[in-house]
């Protein structure tokens, strides 16, 4: 655990939107002065221990959308120039945000978000997806697996078919998954 | 779809993150009034659920592939409240935990994701499915919502962009129609799938109705189904806007919405000309409407084609459905 990860989650929320803010709020033709971001950002990450590498390929994989819109706002008046200033200012704004993720759990999020007053309803949910969404998604990889050990050579309308079926029994398997849940919490005295 | 930060504007982030709120204040209150906190773990495995069947990649063509999105799918099985606090946890995850979707922007991802997604999906769904639907008549109306529920969402991201004067509406609406209308297609085949196979193993659990509704009072369906046909006309009509900038920018003011000043919707009305422009737009929507109803056919004989004609299904498979802990 470096200091960074120790930090508050309300301050490095707040650190992250403001930063972003800041980057949104800056005039097009300035816009390659977020490059300026970059350096603080990386001596976080330097000081979190984060490797460098991971970080880089996480944020490789939210760039499609970025190139998208960039390649689009190329056609319009001054496009070059608008869209590189797009493209440095959601980067940076996509590396910020890669790093708050990486440093912060869920459960000090939630707690943040439960001081914020977000509705308890919605916290809950939250909190039980986060519990149960590696469950869930281990559950729909057994299922594949098991019907890949079943069928063993298949038309692509066939694995539609078979993995639709499967969703479709884990969606069953989730209501009878949510009533065991509920009354484990009853019995335990919460909701 | 999700929208990174560095996109919007403020004016525009804030915008849609007060109408994401309130929406989502009010599916919550909807629910709390409905029950004593019964339904909170439904809704957290719920969302666990679409979660997980996100990650489930359907083969497309050569290395490509598509997965769920599920708006229109959650809408159909949990009820609209419920559906909408279910993807707007999911959203809320992906984007604290994989960065995936902006913080700053993530009012109007909930927006077109939770709210237009569900909203639109929900509605299509009620409308088109009546009291009591036969199974295949079930699984059209699953099919076509959930295809409506990604193009509406669509529409209405381009429409963010486009007001947060980033790309102009002429440039980025094809653009963001085109691709969805086809991952639209993928949405709806598999809910389709989803759906038929749930109606194989537990008919009861679809015709019971969602499984965390608020009880049918008869206003609610008919007030859900205008806000969801408004919100249909702002996305699909939006286009329609530049051939009249007075009206909509009076709208946008009244709004507090109003572009920064190289409007996008002014200079693309200077650079093509009205006649081009209406004549164009007419063009757009007459090959918008025979595609829908293209894609209504299409959903109709996927339906038939996944609803086994005889009444086989009367004797549920239950015995499949049970899992361990």
């Amino acid at each position: 655990m470096s200091p960074v990860h120790r930090a508050p989650a309300a301050l490095k929320l707040g650190l992250a939107l403001a930063l972003i803010m800041g980057l949104a709020a800056l005039p097009a033709e300035h816009a390659l002065w977020a490059l300026a971001a970059l350096l603080p950002l990386l001596l976080i990450a330097r000081l979190a221990r984060l490797q460098l590498r991971s970080l880089l390929v996480r944020w490789a994989a939210g760039a499609p959308f970025l190139l998208g819109v960039a390649s689009l706002a190329l056609f319009q008046p001054h496009g070059l120039q608008t869209s590189l200033g797009l493209l440095v200012r959601a980067a940076i704004c996509l590396l910020a945000l890669q790093l708050l993720a990486s440093v912060t759990p869920i459960s000090e999020l939630l707690r943040t978000l439960r001081r914020l007053h977000v509705p308890v309803l919605l916290c809950d949910a939250i909190g039980l997806l986060s519990r149960y969404s590696g469950l869930l998604s281990d559950e729909a990889r057994r299922m594949r697996r098991a019907r890949a050990g079943r069928t063993l050579r298949t038309s692509r309308w066939q694995v539609w078919l078979l993995l639709g079926n499967s969703l479709g029994l884990l969606f069953v398997r989730t209501l009878s998954r949510a009533e065991r849940v509920q009354a484990a919490m009853r019995s335990r005295g919460g909701a | 779809m999700h929208i990174p930060d560095g996109f919007l504007s403020a004016r525009v982030a804030f915008g849609y993150a007060a109408v994401s709120a309130l929406a989502v204040g009010a599916a919550c209150y909807r629910l709390r009034a409905q029950r004593e906190r019964g339904a909170s773990a439904l809704l957290g495995v719920s969302a666990a659920f679409v979660f997980a069947a996100q990650l489930v990649n359907f083969p497309v063509a050569v290395g490509t592939s598509g997965h769920l999105i599920g708006s229109a799918l959650a809408g159909a099985l949990l009820g609209l409240p419920a559906a909408l606090l279910v993807m707007t946890a999911v959203i809320i995850v992906q984007c604290f935990v994989f960065a995936d979707g902006g913080v700053f922007a993530l009012g109007a991802n909930v927006f077109n994701m939770a709210l237009v997604g569900c909203v639109v999906g929900y509605c299509c769904y009620r409308l088109l499915c009546g009291a009591a639907p036969s199974p295949t008549r079930r699984v059209a109306s699953v099919a076509f919502s959930g295809w409506c529920a990604a193009v509406a969402g669509a529409a209405s991201c381009a429409a963010q962009l486009s007001l947060a004067g980033v790309v102009r509406l002429p440039v980025v609406l094809p653009a963001m129609l085109g691709v969805h209308g086809l991952i639209g297609v993928g949405e709806a085949v598999v809910s389709a799938l989803v759906v038929a196979s749930i109606l194989r193993f537990r008919p009861e659990l679809l015709e019971a109705g969602p499984s965390v509704a608020p009880s049918a009072r008869p206003g609610s369906v008919a007030v859900a189904a205008g806000l969801g046909l408004s919100l249909a006309v702002a996305g699909v009509l939006a286009p329609l806007g530049y051939s009249a900038p007075d009206g909509l920018s009076r709208v946008l003011l009244a709004l507090g919405l109003h572009p920064s000043v190289p409007s996008p919707l002014l200079a693309s009305l200077a650079e093509y000309g009205l006649s081009g422009v209406v004549s164009g737009v007419l063009a757009t929507l007459l090959a918008g409407c025979l595609g829908t109803l293209f894609l209504f056919g299409l959903c109709w004989l996927l339906a038939l084609a996944l609803v086994p004609r005889s009444p086989r299904s009367s004797e549920p498979a239950r015995v499949a459905v049970e899992s361990s802990g």
